[in-house]
């Protein structure tokens, strides 16, 4: 494990570079608190850290203090040394941010079972973080597909149309619907429909680009969203994916069968500012149009006039098929 | 009066405990601070001479954590008593305290040369 050593004065800084060397450690020594902080704010740097108290550039606690203003990166555990005692140093080096403190001259043993118990907390620290990770992940993803749930993908189309009206760019919307998919299910059960639906998931997320969103959006749908899209290339891109699903059949465990899919467009720029919900209506009409025209096509979602919401709303897709 | 604290001007056993018996880091240690000594304690002199509290404070703080370091106990409690003359801004005691620091670092020097001839021998 990576430590840094903080320690102005060369004799205490090569013992304690012995000391960590023996007990196993990656040592990375400097000379003033500047360079901690450098080294302790980058990506790949050391979480422990001894950090001396009275050094040049920043001393032990402004470092603890710069390194406690940080949210976002990893916890880095701190032990301030100092030949200074007193109960009101010991108080303000811990209200400093760090983690222990231990007085100079340093008994090795102690040193080292004080690391040890940074390095259990550490663990500990990765281990939540690591909880926390998965449970984001459950919390925003299908659990079959692994792409994102309802919920994120309606939420990142929120933000992307905001921020394509803002800067005057296209998003563009697909929704996808497979065609017939209720008789997959019905007639090979539906551990047959859900390896389909993952192959499908990941046909259509090998079709975009890695900035692009594709989500779950419900049993057989699919909402797929196309950042910074040039319009003119949408009808072409949405034909892509049709393709991608219908070029090869699917294997299951009963054989290869042939899915394909319906794809409703629509292309924010033509639709001035909208809800999700509205956008999503128009996008669902157009899908409603490609299965009444006979499934497995695109077709694409136009406003009566720019910029203008339909008073009228279309028949409900639940009668898709 | 002249505080004589009753401990030993160098505690070996406690310094090679330290470095886990091993003599050749302690041996360096020793080197390390032969070499950084003679400037540290110039250095400090001179910021005496100019009433520099600020740095006497810093240079005597250091000397302190090198004697603790190396077990040279007495030379680390001459520098503490230093460092805290001058933190309590007692310009008028730094000399002495100077000087009691001067007679430690004089009965510790000895030593530790006797231990480095003793080694290389």
């Amino acid at each position: 494990m990576k430590i840094l050593i903080a320690e102005d004065e060369t004799l205490s800084r090569r013992l304690l570079e012995k000391t960590l060397e023996r007990s196993g450690y990656e040592v990375i020594s400097v000379e003033n608190g500047r360079q901690a902080f450098e080294h302790l704010s980058r990506p790949d740097g050391p979480r422990l850290a001894l950090l001396d108290w009275v050094m040049p550039e920043l001393d032990g606690p402004q470092v603890c203090g710069e390194i406690r203003k940080r949210t976002e990166q990893p916890y880095v555990y701190m032990v301030l040394l100092s030949s200074k005692g007193s109960k009101q140093d010991t108080v303000a080096g811990l209200e400093s941010g760090a983690d222990d403190y231990l007085t100079k001259p340093f008994n090795a043993e102690e040193l080292r079972a004080r690391l040890r118990v940074g390095e259990r907390i550490l663990h500990l620290e990765d281990r939540l973080v690591e909880a926390r990770e998965h449970m984001r992940f459950r919390a925003t993803h299908d659990p079959l597909t692994a792409l994102l749930n309802r919920g994120s993908i309606m939420e990142l189309l929120g933000r992307e149309l905001g921020r394509s009206y803002r800067e005057q760019a296209s998003t563009v919307i697909l929704l996808g619907d497979l065609d017939k998919f209720k008789s997959v299910n019905d007639t090979f059960g539906h551990v047959v429909g859900d390896r389909v639906l993952l192959e499908i998931a990941n046909r259509l997320l090998a079709s975009v680009r890695s900035y692009d969103f594709v989500g779950r959006y419900g049993g057989e749908e699919f909402l797929v969203v196309l950042n910074n899209c040039d319009p003119a290339t949408a009808p072409a891109r949405a034909e892509q994916i049709r393709m991608a699903i219908m070029s090869r059949p699917v294997h299951t465990t009963v054989g290869p069968l042939s899915i394909t899919i319906s794809l409703g467009l629509l292309l924010s720029s033509e639709w001035g500012p909208k809800s999700v919900e509205e956008i999503l209506h128009e996008t669902d009409k157009a899908l409603y149009q490609a299965k009444a025209a006979g499934r497995n096509c695109v077709r694409i979602a136009r406003p009566e006039s720019p910029g203008q919401f339909p008073a009228r709303l279309a028949p409900h897709r639940a009668h898709r098929l | 009066m002249r505080e004589q604290s009753p401990e030993a001007v160098w505690n070996l056993p406690e310094l090679l405990a330290r470095v886990d018996d091993d003599q050749e880091l302690a041996r360096e240690l020793l080197a390390i601070f032969k070499e950084d000594f003679p400037l540290h304690f110039r250095l400090l002199q001179e910021a005496i001479g100019a009433r520099d509290l600020k740095n006497v404070v810093a240079l005597s703080h250091a000397l302190k954590g090198m004697f603790a370091n190396l077990a040279g106990a007495r030379a680390a409690a001459a520098a503490a008593r230093l460092e805290q003359v001058a933190r309590a801004g007692e310009s008028g005691s730094l000399e002495e305290a100077l000087e009691i620091l001067r007679g430690e670092v004089a009965k510790l020097l000895p030593e530790l040369d006797a231990y480095l001839e003793g080694v290389q021998r």
